[in-house]
């Protein structure tokens, strides 16, 4: 089965420190590894965790050689792979997909053929708060034939959701609280060891 | 940029201040004076001074700069109101200042008002062709506006001018990055090192460019800026430490099947890998055993 029907579904915590991780940096752009497995049936993807990974020259490697080692290394413990990739643009009208993300996308399409690339829709962030909507706040790219990174529109199938359908109320609550201030990516983590990139307590 | 002390100073009076235990005007004070960006706080407690009648006339002529501070500090929080408020009073106190004139242009930009925007920041160079701030704004509002290349030109033809200007060079250098144009943000650390040859973080981003633009000679190069900023940074500097085992293991993969004397000493690779790893046992000792089979799969296997 090829990409084209399949769903990708994202745990709640995972969707959240994504979205936290943005919001911690509002003024930059970001990006994120998608961790998780193709679903028993095949039918879809399960986004089971995320890492932010920097918030500050998204467009160089080494930082991101590494923090691919490590996460690799400890998530194929657990069982899970790189499904997929984060990004948020620094610019909020900035609705493009660019080449870093595409770049970063393709490496990991390499190692899993159905991978997406999730990038941030500030406008759907922006209007969270009329609390009507219950799509992630996120538009969902996969590789179509001619090996393009293409938008998957959102009307009609919903092929990206939240797996707990209360999603974006729990995210609206921790917006509200500031919670975004105690996401840690690997930026973090290089300048501070002793910060965990694995963000254990955050949610607890 | 600032260093870690000068950080840890900082959040610790920002802790003291939001938990009300005074020292507001000390924070606001290091905010300005180590240029971050804190607006959301700024805000908070600039205006809670401002809008306060005893602690605004205890701070005299401060007052001014307290109230172009929290201007600026609320068009960065869209707060758009409060900023028109500060400029008011900040224009009524000095009519002719060009200083005040900025604040006006820049409440344009954060409207969204850019052709306004422009036609002010041009006026202003038609009567002082040197004003560096509101050359740097008309870059600001080129790329808010999404206009990259735009905003390249502008910096481009600043630093013709003002050479001397480390901060444009490092942002022109992100630009370059953030477009993937890794030859032309090289050169921009380049000269930013060639200025400043004892700061180590140029030294570090140079490195990470020639390594993402790749080939031998660029790894060996970086390479010796990896170490050229492990000896500037007493050996503190983690991103410098993995750079070199990368370096090393690229180095390898790519000199495969040639001469011996091609080949790099593994000793750099072997000092970096054992520095880390004290680190980590000393400050993350749960992420220790990753880091050791991470760092084993960069081993080059001689």
């Amino acid at each position: 089965m090829g990409s084209g029907e399949l769903r990708y579904e994202i745990a709640q915590n995972a969707y959240i420190k994504l979205v936290l991780h943005a919001l911690k940096h509002k003024t930059a752009a970001v990006n994120g590894i998608l961790l998780g497995r193709l679903s028993d049936r095949g039918d879809a993807v399960e986004v089971l965790d995320a890492v932010p990974l920097f918030h500050s020259h998204l467009g160089l490697l080494p930082n991101l050689e590494i923090s691919l080692l490590l996460i690799e290394e400890y998530y194929g413990s657990k069982g899970m792979s790189i499904v997929g990739y984060f990004h948020a643009n620094e610019r909020y009208d900035d609705t493009e997909l660019g080449g870093i993300a595409r770049n970063i996308g393709d490496h990991i399409f390499r190692y899993f053929p159905q991978a997406a690339v999730l990038l941030l829709d500030n406008k759907k962030l922006e209007a969270l708060s009329n609390g009507k909507d219950r799509s992630p706040v996120m538009q969902l790219y996969t590789r179509d034939s001619s090996k393009n990174w293409k938008l998957v529109s959102s009307d009609g199938s919903n092929r990206l959701i939240t797996k707990e359908p209360t999603a974006n109320v729990v995210l609206l609550d921790y917006m509200t609280s500031g919670k975004w201030q105690n996401v840690v990516d690997f930026d973090d983590h290089l300048d501070d060891i002793s910060k965990d990139w694995l963000n254990p307590d955050l949610f607890k | 940029m600032v260093t870690k002390s000068e950080e840890d100073q900082l959040n610790r009076l920002e802790a003291q201040v939001d938990n009300a235990g005074g020292g507001a005007w000390e924070y606001l004070c290091l905010v300005r004076k180590l240029k971050v960006r804190r607006p959301d706080k700024v805000l908070k407690h600039g205006l809670a001074i401002l809008n306060d009648s005893k602690k605004r006339s205890a701070l005299g002529t401060e007052e001014w700069t307290l109230c172009e501070q929290v201007a600026v500090a609320a068009m960065d929080c869209q707060s758009l109101d409060v900023a028109k408020d500060c400029i008011k009073v900040l224009r009524k106190r000095f009519p002719d200042s060009k200083r005040v004139g900025k604040l006006e242009g820049m409440l344009l930009e954060a409207k969204g008002l850019w052709a306004e925007a422009e036609k002010a920041y041009s006026s202003f160079l038609e009567d002082n062709p040197f004003d560096q701030v509101i050359h740097k704004r008309r870059v600001a509002l080129a790329k808010a506006q999404g206009n990259i290349t735009t905003a390249i030109e502008c910096l481009n033809k600043y630093l013709d001018t003002f050479m001397a200007d480390h901060d444009a060079w490092r942002e022109l250098a992100e630009i370059y990055i953030s477009l993937q144009m890794y030859k032309q943000a090289a050169f921009c650390y380049e000269e930013l090192i060639l200025s400043q040859p004892t700061n180590p973080l140029h030294h570090l981003a140079y490195a990470d460019v020639l390594y993402t633009i790749g080939g031998l000679e660029n790894l060996q190069a970086a390479k010796k800026y990896y170490a050229s900023t492990i000896n500037l940074t007493g050996g503190k500097n983690r991103r410098a430490l993995f750079g070199v085992c990368l370096c090393t293991s690229a180095i390898g993969q790519l000199s495969k099947g040639r001469n011996k004397e091609d080949k790099d000493s593994p000793e750099l690779q072997l000092l970096a890998v054992a520095a880390l790893e004290k680190d980590y046992k000393q400050r993350a000792p749960g992420k220790l055993p990753l880091l050791t089979s991470a760092l084993k799969s960069l081993r080059v296997s001689s």
